[in-house]
């Protein structure tokens, strides 16, 4: 066998070793060492219904079959969204519905960077309506505060729960592999 | 600068066949294959993926992968085969565009190969990304909720697709299902759209040289047994993934985009498909530089049909004669033709080819070379390819003149006669080996021609000792001087060669009411 050849076979099996390679690189995707606070949740929205009563005149321009006194339009009003841990507002939001009417369900989804440790968390979560507006409160108002601890690269969870109410998900412990 | 971005690629790519030639011979190099590799990829990865689909559970995506890999068997290689073997097609499939891209076959008639290229190349990326999500660790993680997160800045969904992997839950199994049943659809699209990307080829070279074929399996087995593929940690939405095994090849996105709005990742993907996209427009030449495509002249065409066997490009058809003659006549679509020329070599009775390039231009540039090269018995002419060895700007190769021809394939037989029979001692055709053609069939159809009496065929006549047909590549000048020298010596054997007075070469079909000698000037 020439030298060629032998180094030509030595170079293919290091070709098929470097493209194999190509899909075991280990990589270090390690951000900063932050842990990580996730707000995710649907709500369906709170009905905000605003009504007049119309002027004789208003109703005279109308036809026959459209003389309704009360006209009514209803939107769903927005949220006002606000989270502290330890004592410092880490976000301070209003949330409006979705769709270009407005008039679609009310997604939250925020991934917040904080410093891991153990603090309290406090968040709120309430429809802004004008004022003597009657709204469901049971909707139209969540919070939750507890103390929650973070491991580095932990990502804990505020979402809802199947009747509606805040639930905190954190990690199990660390998986041993 | 996409221009010199190409010349420069060039001489990096003739230096890379060279010496992959040297190392493994122009039948095997894997560099000449590259499109045909991708498809032999293709095809392991349909068998692998079959076995690993035996095993595959939706419902425990990550579980199920876990006892594949412990069957030391054969699910462990398997499985490493399949995911060592992905990575080889991309790889093969950049080369494949790069080698295309370089040698200037992206526009005009090879415009939709080019385009339905980048489709391809983007399907298998989306396939290798539902394959990794299938595995369900922590790469599948990765790719999932960066996929998501860039989805999400499309406003076509209702809510936010990110929610899917909050960790709210256990993911539902309608998810793996449709994850499974894009990694199994999408091939299926591929092989479509393979089916588009070769639809203008005659003849498509879709499996590479079973040698080739098989060390490419054998020798990714063999990695795959010795360094087998383990498991990840399993995927944890609660838990922000750390250290991952990452696929540079299908992957090689995310430390970009991580740090990228969606909108900018949006704005970045299109950037890079509509220049890729654009790449055919760019590359045209200017319509006075563009090489015009054949015609055939229905005077001299016979209709023997030929021309519209050898085209490459499926460019030729037989229609009906409308000049009262009977029978059939090429016709040229000027759309599908690429202007090889490769028909020019064809036809006996010299009535086709691009402009200047048919078989009667090039008896007249014979005759005119000869009368100012003044060859003689001792003397060797070579013929080179435009792209070959004895290419662009060579002039004279170990002492022996160098005739240029923009293909070997669009070589009329006539003029390797008019040759010899004009007194040259030997004729060297320099050509391109045969899989690094860029008309891709040439130098096929000239051997085909000078040995097998394939039309328009050398005639028997020609003493084939003072002919020889070499290939070396555009960076293997060192192998054509060797071949002059050794043809030298063997035509030392033969007698002096003599010079022929008033050439009259004939021609088999006999075309009515002209005389070819007329024509070309004989
Ligand atoms: C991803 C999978 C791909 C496969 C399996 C593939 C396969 C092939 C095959 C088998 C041929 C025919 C070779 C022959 O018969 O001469 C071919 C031709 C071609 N491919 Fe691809 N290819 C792929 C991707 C690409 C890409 C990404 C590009 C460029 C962006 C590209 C550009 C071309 C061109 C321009 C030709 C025509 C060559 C000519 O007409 O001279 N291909 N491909
Ligand atoms: S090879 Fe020449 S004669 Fe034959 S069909 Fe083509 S153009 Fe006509
Ligand atoms: S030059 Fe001739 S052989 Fe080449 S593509 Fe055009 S018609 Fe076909």
């Amino acid at each position: 066998m020439s030298a060629a050849r032998v180094f030509g076979a030595g170079l293919a099996i290091a070709m098929t070793f470097a493209v194999a390679w190509l899909s075991r690189a280990p990589t270090d995707f390690a951000g900063d060492g932050d842990a990580l606070i996730r707000l995710s949740w649907r709500v369906d929205g709170v009905t905000v219904e605003a009504c007049e009563t119309l002027s004789e005149e208003e109703l005279a321009k109308r036809p026959i079959h459209m003389r309704n006194p009360q006209a009514c339009i209803g939107t769903i009003a927005p949220f006002e969204l606000v989270a502290t841990l330890g004592g410092q507002t880490i976000v301070h939001d209003t949330i409006w519905p979705g769709g270009i009417r407005g008039d679609r369900p009310i997604y939250v989804f925020r991934d917040i960077p904080v410093i891991p440790g153990r603090s309290v968390l406090s968040v709120r979560f309430e429809a802004v309506v004008p004022e003597g507006t009657e709204v469901d409160s049971a909707v139209s108002r969540l919070t939750w505060e507890g103390e929650i601890e973070l491991a580095p690269d932990d990502v804990a969870l505020l979402t809802m729960d199947d009747h509606g109410a805040f639930v905190l998900r954190t990690p199990g412990p660390a998986a041993s592999d | 600068m996409i221009r010199r971005f190409r010349a420069w690629g060039r001489i990096v790519l003739a230096r890379l066949d060279g010496w992959f030639n040297s190392l493994y011979t122009w039948r095997y190099n894997p560099l000449y294959h590259s499109g045909a590799l991708v498809v032999g990829c293709f095809v392991i990865l349909l068998f692998t993926g079959l076995y690993l689909l035996l095993f595959y559970r939706i419902g425990s995506p990550y579980e199920s992968v876990g006892n594949i890999t412990a069957q030391w068997w054969g699910g462990r290689w398997i499985r490493g085969l399949h995911r060592y073997i992905s990575d080889m097609a991309i790889v093969a499939t950049v080369v494949h565009a790069a080698r295309m891209f370089v040698q200037g076959r992206t526009w005009g008639p090879r415009a939709l190969a080019w385009m339905s290229g980048v489709v391809l190349l983007g399907v298998f990326f989306l396939c290798g990304w539902t394959g990794y999500v299938m595995v369900w660790d922590v790469h599948g993680q990765v790719l999932a909720t960066e996929g998501a997160r860039i989805m999400d800045a499309l406003p076509i969904f209702a809510g936010p697709i990110r929610r899917t992997f909050v960790g709210e839950e256990a993911l539902p199994q309608a998810f793996f299902f449709l994850n499974l049943f894009a990694h199994i659809l999408i091939p299926v699209g591929i092989a479509l759209v393979l089916w588009i990307h070769v639809s203008r080829l005659a003849r498509t070279y879709l499996m590479p040289p079973k040698p080739l074929f098989w060390t490419m399996t054998g020798l990714f087995t063999l990695v795959a047994i010795v360094w087998p593929i383990g498991m990840a940690p399993k995927a944890d939405l609660l838990r922000l993934p750390t250290e991952v095994p990452f696929d540079i090849a299908y992957g090689f996105w995310l430390p970009f985009t991580q740090q990228m709005g969606p909108g900018w990742v949006w704005l970045a993907v299109i950037a890079a498909v509509a220049s890729a996209l654009l790449v055919p427009a760019l590359m045209k030449p200017k319509a006075e530089k563009a090489p015009a495509p054949s015609w055939v002249n229905p005077r001299f065409c016979t209709g023997c049909e030929q021309c519209y066997h050898d085209c490459p490009y499926e460019a030729i058809d037989m229609i009906r004669r409308d000049d009262g003659r009977e029978g059939f006549v090429g016709f040229v679509n000027p759309d599908k033709c690429v202007s090889c020329g490769i028909c020019s070599g064809s036809c006996a009775p010299m009535g086709v080819g691009p402009p200047e390039r048919t078989g009667r231009d090039q008896m007249v540039e014979v005759k005119a070379f000869m009368e100012e090269a003044s060859l003689g018995g001792d003397d060797i002419v070579i013929i080179g390819c435009f792209h070959g060895a004895a290419g662009e700007g060579i002039r004279e190769v170990a002492g022996a003149k160098v005739y240029q021809i923009s293909c070997v394939g669009s070589l009329h037989t006539s003029v390797i006669e008019y040759f010899i029979r004009a007194g040259v001692g030997g004729v060297m055709i320099a050509s391109c080996p045969p899989r690094d053609c860029w008309n891709r069939e040439g130098v096929t159809w000239l051997e085909e021609r000078v040995y097998n009496q394939r039309e328009a065929e050398l005639k028997d006549r020609v003493d084939r000792r003072r002919l020889r047909i070499v290939y070396a590549a555009e960076a293997e000048l060192s192998v054509l001087e060797r071949e002059v020298a050794s043809f030298r010596s063997q035509m030392s054997a033969l007698d002096r060669a003599l010079s022929e007075q008033n050439i009259e070469i004939d021609v088999a079909c006999v075309v009515p009411e002209v005389s070819v000698g007329e024509e070309i000037g004989a």
